[in-house]
């Protein structure tokens, strides 16, 4: 089964056009494989994706770039008790999670 | 949910940003898109689970806001499309992995069918998903404060 998700990239400008992720420590919330992910990471200061799906996590990992290897890391989470200290991130993502 | 909103909120620095970017059930237009032409040939229905997890997400957010946790900045809708190459990739996706929340009805099903049979080679079938973008500043006040 073939399927294509946002050929026309409306989510990408949409997400650039409301946030600025240059130089910013992100957490996304719900980030699944990744797909939107990669979109941004690259700007980034540093990317932490979570997601309770440790398959999706793994595909996450596969998929990333040798260059993004000391920027962008995964972990499995759930929103509710984020492993993170008080006033981490610049900036949270709460990507398709509700 | 609203308790993963006070964890994001404990997480930001001062003046954060959080982004919440998000599919709205509103009977998702189906189409038929060729080379000449989009033809509308129906209308997902949206089942009371989905529509029962979009109001529980609007009652978080707006409990959030309430709270002082969060401001909203901008807010914007988009479309999010979703294609396939024949009518029955669709139905088979759909009743595999959105079957909790939408469903398609014989008439919306039989419309597709009939359109992109009817058109170009290289017809595809899509559903415009209707997504909600909202840019929020981390709050000044809150319970934890």
């Amino acid at each position: 089964m073939t399927i294509q998700k946002d050929i026309e990239r409306n989510e990408t400008r949409y997400l650039h056009r409301f946030a600025d992720f240059a130089g910013k420590r992100v957490l996304e919330i719900g980030c699944g494989e990744a797909r939107l992910t990669w979109q941004y990471a690259k700007e980034t200061r540093s990317t932490i994706g979570i997601d309770i799906d440790a398959d999706a996590l793994r595909v996450a990992m596969i998929d990333r770039s040798s260059d993004l290897e000391n920027k962008v890391n995964f972990s499995r989470a759930m929103s509710e008790q984020l492993p993170f200290s008080k006033e981490t991130f610049d900036l949270a993502l709460l990507a398709w999670s509700f | 949910m609203v308790h993963a909103l006070s964890e994001i909120r404990r997480i930001l620095v001062p003046e954060g940003i959080l982004i919440d970017l998000r599919p709205i059930l509103s009977s998702w237009p189906i189409e038929v898109l060729s080379a000449r032409e989009i033809r509308e040939t129906g209308r997902i229905q949206d089942l009371p689970l989905g529509l029962a997890d979009d109001k529980a997400a609007n009652g978080s957010i707006a409990q959030a806001e309430q709270n002082g946790w969060f401001a909203r900045q901008t807010e914007e809708f988009f479309p999010f499309y979703y294609s396939w190459d024949s009518p029955s990739e669709m139905e088979e996706w759909i009743a595999e992995e959105w079957e909790d929340f939408i469903q398609l009805d014989e008439e919306s099903k039989r419309a597709t069918r009939s359109a992109w049979a009817l058109g170009d080679a290289d017809s595809i079938v899509r559903v415009k998903v209707k997504m909600l973008i909202t840019n929020w500043k981390k709050g000044i006040s809150g319970d934890d404060e």
